[in-house]
């Protein structure tokens, strides 16, 4: 085991061996009227258990596509997806979308119970469950609020829990926090961080921010632009825990921030 | 923020001093739509009692009655008795809420259903909109041809008219749910019927609610309709005798009695709506 391993995952790493999820020589294309466009040419990677992935590209890359398929929202052109033993059937992957997914009809309570429920847990089972992800993300003292009575952040975290409840071993995170301003931001990442060490989900993260992506991930996948592939895989080794507010001002940091960046700058000069 | 004025006082009488800004400001919007309401209904009191401009003008009390008398005769319809209005009244209010009840369901149930089915909303769609954009107005003969001059076509016209508006609000407003919520309730393990329930349901009467004021008072618009064209109780009914009886001073006491029941119902329903849709940003100020 070595040393960046995120603490807490001691006991995951006999898994390490068998990935969770592994995505076969993915190609994707879009039929228009009078033209095919391969927004993904060929993704092969390999995601283990625990690790958090980020996966960064210009826009037009297919990497919110990439989740989407792995979520099951829409099938590859070609290639192949295979998810671990654990992730198949209801209520197994949690998926947060970019958009405010919090139903405001519904308590902060009740909105994390919402997943349980559905799969059909016992609302005593449930209920403790809840009381723990909300002290977890700090909002025990809001479980009986509406959302619109709470801030964008808040109910950024709501939507988290919301996705963390049914304990799926895959968290699927589509530009979640791209909404937010910085300071927000930054908090959510404590928090992400915070969670993730604690529950050990693997994560795989679609972001535009680069600064995000090395602040919060053991790995930064880079995609080129379409028909996308994989340009970079870099192995983030800045040990956990990681402060995320002095992170940034670390050498480790700007080591590996300028070499990716120095791969996905020159994806940003073409023409979209 | 940085520069406090010295002698500012304390966060609770700045309070203080906005509530009772805004109290008086409150009393004063009240007092100016007094003062108007006065105004005009004393114009019309004073006027109508003038002879010159009784036989002159449009103040004739003959064409639009006056205030005194209005009240007079609303004063009169109260009393329990042959003279009574409170069996017109009951009818027209029974009907209208027969007519509302059906429409708002039969509106939400189909609108819900037709969002739900994409082929079945496609087969319909041109028979709506011809029936939508029919004058419906014109049915009520034929309707009351066919369901008599009793309750029943009154509830079958308010219906017609109140269901349209409910339905094209529900189903609009089921297919607006937008596809992240419901990929992101199925990713929680939601079926489709779960989402229905607790996603879809709860976004189209959230749509239905918003239609419901205008509702009533079309409900209320139908029933009294009917009760022109054909019928022998109700607010409408006695309309029409204060017509052959060429009583303006009766028709003038029967809308502003109308007016109230329509005021009155609205104010309910957005009682009923403030309680089902307490999580609306719309009545956070209320909460």
């Amino acid at each position: 085991m070595s040393l960046d391993a995120p603490q807490g995952q001691v006991a995951r790493t006999s898994a390490e061996a068998a990935p969770i999820l592994e995505a076969r020589g993915i190609g994707k294309v879009y039929h228009t009227r009078d033209a095919e466009t391969w927004a993904i040419g060929d993704i092969t990677a390999s995601f283990a258990k625990g690790e958090f992935v980020s996966i960064v590209g210009p826009s037009g890359c297919g990497k919110s596509t990439f989740l989407h398929m792995i979520a099951g929202f829409t099938k590859a052109t070609r290639g192949q997806i295979v998810l671990g033993g654990g992730i198949s059937g209801r209520g197994k992957l949690g998926y947060i979308f970019q958009k405010d997914t919090v139903l405001p009809w519904y308590t902060v309570r009740q909105n994390v119970s919402l997943g349980p429920s559905f799969i059909g847990k016992p609302a005593k089972e449930t209920s403790a469950r809840v009381d723990e992800l909300l002290e977890m993300a700090h909002l025990r003292a809001f479980a009986g609020s509406y959302p619109h009575q709470l801030s964008g952040g808040m109910r950024r975290r709501v939507a988290l829990l919301m996705g963390l409840a049914n304990d799926p071993e895959l968290l699927l995170l589509d530009e979640p926090f791209s909404a937010l301003d910085t300071h927000t931001k930054t908090h959510l990442h404590r928090e992400l961080l915070e969670i993730w060490r604690k529950l050990g989900q693997t994560v795989i993260m679609v972001t535009h921010d680069l600064d995000e992506a090395v602040t919060l991930s053991d790995r930064v996948i880079v995609l080129s632009s379409r028909p996308s592939s994989i340009l970079l895989d870099e192995r983030i080794d800045i040990p956990h825990p990681r402060d995320v507010f002095t992170v940034r001002q670390t050498e480790m940091f700007t080591r590996h921030f300028t070499r990716i960046w120095s791969v996905l700058g020159q994806q940003f000069r073409k023409p979209e | 923020m940085q520069d406090p004025v010295p002698d500012s006082g304390t966060h609770a009488q700045h309070v203080a001093a906005a509530r009772q800004r805004r109290r008086r400001q409150t009393l004063l919007v009240v007092l100016c739509q007094l003062a108007m309401l006065a105004a005009f209904l004393g114009a019309w009191e004073v006027f109508t009692r003038i002879p010159w401009f009784a036989k002159n003008t449009i103040f004739d009390p003959f064409f639009i009655s006056r205030p005194s008398m209005i009240v007079e005769r609303i004063a009169m319809w109260m009393v329990p008795g042959k003279n009574s209005l409170w069996p017109h009244l009951w009818e027209t209010l029974s009907a209208t809420f027969l007519g509302l009840f059906a429409g708002a369901t039969s509106g939400f149930v189909i609108g819900l259903a037709l969002a739900q089915n994409k082929f079945l909303a496609r087969v319909l769609s041109p028979f709506i909109v011809m029936l939508n954009s029919m004058p419906r107005i014109a049915f009520v003969p034929l309707i009351t041809m066919i369901f008599g001059l009793g309750i029943a076509s009154k509830v079958v016209t308010s219906w017609f008219v109140v269901f349209f508006l409910l339905f094209f609000n529900t189903y609009k407003g089921s297919l607006s749910v937008e596809r992240e919520l419901v990929e992101f309730c199925s990713t929680l393990g939601g079926n489709a019927r779960q989402i229905l329930w607790r996603v879809r349901i709860p976004y189209a009467a959230a749509w239905t609610f918003a239609a419901l004021p205008n509702a009533v008072s079309f409900a209320l618009v139908g029933v009294v309709l009917s009760e022109f064209v054909g019928s022998n109780t109700g607010m409408g009914y006695v309309m029409i005798l204060a017509l052959a009886a060429l009583n303006a001073t009766e028709m003038f006491a029967a809308i502003t009695v109308l007016s109230f029941v329509g005021l009155i119902l609205v104010y309910l329903v957005r009682i009923v709506e403030r309680s089902v849709l307490h999580w609306s940003p719309e009545f956070r100020e209320d909460a």
